[in-house]
């Protein structure tokens, strides 16, 4: 099972500058803990402590929103991570 | 409201749209639109908006022109530089379209003044770069019912949302928190010049549908641009029951400036360039441990000798590195983000953080001009 991550620009110190990555997993969780095993640090950047996505942090899997980790994720579809952004 | 001779003439393209024509132009005229920042957002959308015919158009913003904003903020020309943004911006937008009203609000938008601002506006846009004002802004827009058309922007990434209140999610809905700690506003990461203009171009034109009432506004949609990709995405969110400010049982019914944050045991130390440079130069003393908490490019890009680089995102999990030193001393562009870095350490109970005063620029200012900052 393989999807793409589309990551936040913020994040992307992270990632060497790339916007995508490709990741493995059939849950959100799954797909955000092999993240991290290529993006060091990333995740905590997205989850809590407590297992909580942050509140300046939203995932969608494709267009809908993604509210629980255990969130399905499908061979093909793509994770946007969205991140509160503050320049004007 | 009537359209006079003249104004037939300059808004002669609008007359001929069906879906505006003489009606929305009229709707238009009577509008009181307020652009919250008038900087690379506000710049693009307050002109459009002006040449547009909105009766009225204030600018809210509190600082100077500067010769960095002029790479986007399109407002504004460089015989403006050292000006008041919202008394120069006043000037091009009634220069642009006399037969308009800009009203300059050159002052910081606080929960103290927020309400006397917003009473004489029907929609509010929010183009601000700091993230306490925009959820101010948020805030009061629900509070008070105003509409509000929302967008941020970051290097090669924007976005943009509409509420408008009882029909979908408000900010806060979407994004319930502004994260902890400070985050880098375009000054520390950079922007391309054009990108606000394309977001606050976008904003203009929602609030222009949103006057006249026609086409779909971005209502319980959140719409993000990628510069560099060329790409636009749509994401349906949701207003959230449990939202503090729109939700069912509000927790915030009055605007309020953000919750100073906790206090920390402990003071941060303070360390001037040349007060810093006298103990790196001192033989006998072990050398501080210099920590550059900026972002991995701009460490790169120049940085002093013997500092480490963990970007202020990382220090969190990444202080177990620097708790073996003592009094560590750290270092950003301006002294913003080693200030939170210093508040972060003495939280976790690493003794003595320094803070360098006024960072690397200072540090070029005063000890080292050929050092490059970026």
């Amino acid at each position: 099972m393989s999807c793409t991550v589309r990551i936040a620009s913020p994040l992307r110190s992270y990632t060497a500058g790339a916007a995508t990555l490709a990741a493995g997993g059939s849950t959100l969780a799954e797909v955000l803990a092999n993240l991290e095993q290529r993006c060091p640090g990333i995740r905590f950047r997205m989850i809590d402590e407590q297992n909580r996505i942050r509140p300046h942090m939203r995932l969608f899997v494709n267009t809908s929103e993604a509210r629980e980790l255990s969130a399905t994720v499908r061979h093909g579809d793509t994770v946007h991570v969205i991140c509160a952004l503050s320049g004007g | 409201m009537t359209l006079s001779a003249s104004e037939r003439a300059r808004y002669q393209r609008h007359l001929t749209l069906a879906e505006i024509g003489a009606a929305g132009q009229e709707k238009l005229k009577a509008a009181r639109v307020l652009v919250v920042g008038a900087g690379g957002l506000g710049s693009p959308a307050a002109l459009y908006l002006a040449a547009a015919g909105c009766g009225t158009v204030g600018l809210v913003d509190c600082d100077r022109v500067e010769l960095s904003n002029l790479q986007r903020q399109v407002l504004f020309g460089s015989s403006d530089i050292a000006r008041s943004k919202a008394e120069a911006g006043r000037e091009r937008l009634a220069s642009l379209n006399p037969e308009i009203r800009v009203v300059a609000h050159a002052l910081e938008l606080k929960a103290a003044n927020v309400r006397a601002v917003f009473r004489d506006y029907d929609l509010v846009l929010d183009g601000t770069d700091r993230l306490a004002t925009r959820y101010l802004v948020n805030d009061a827009c629900v509070i008070l019912g105003l509409p509000l058309v929302s967008a941020a922007i970051h290097r090669f990434e924007g976005q943009v949302m509409t509420y408008v209140p009882g029909r979908g999610p408000c900010y806060r809905c979407v994004f319930p928190q502004a994260p902890d700690g400070v985050v880098p506003n375009c000054a520390q990461a950079g922007v391309l010049g054009v990108l606000p203009g394309v977001l606050g171009t976008l904003q203009a034109t929602e609030a222009i549908k949103l006057i006249t009432a026609v086409g779909e506004p971005l209502l319980g949609r959140l719409l993000t641009y990628d510069a560099l990709e060329m790409r636009f995405h749509e994401f349906s969110v949701a207003r959230r029951p449990d939202c503090a400010v729109c939700g069912n049982a509000p927790t915030i019914t009055e605007p309020r400036d953000p919750a100073p944050l906790p206090t920390v045991a402990g003071t941060v130390r303070r360390i001037t360039a040349g007060a810093l440079n006298e103990l790196l130069r001192e033989a006998r003393a072990p050398a501080p441990h210099l920590v550059d908490v900026r972002e991995v490019h701009e460490f790169s890009a120049g940085h002093l000798e013997g500092s480490v680089n963990i970007p202020l995102g990382e220090l969190p999990r990444r202080l177990a590195e620097i708790a073996l030193h003592e009094a560590p001393v750290f270092i950003c562009r301006s002294g913003g983000r080693s200030f939170a870095a210093c508040e972060l350490a003495l939280r976790a109970g690493i003794p003595a953080p320094a803070n360098l005063e006024g960072g690397l620029l200072a540090w070029a200012a005063a000890i080292d001009p050929t050092l490059r900052v970026a």
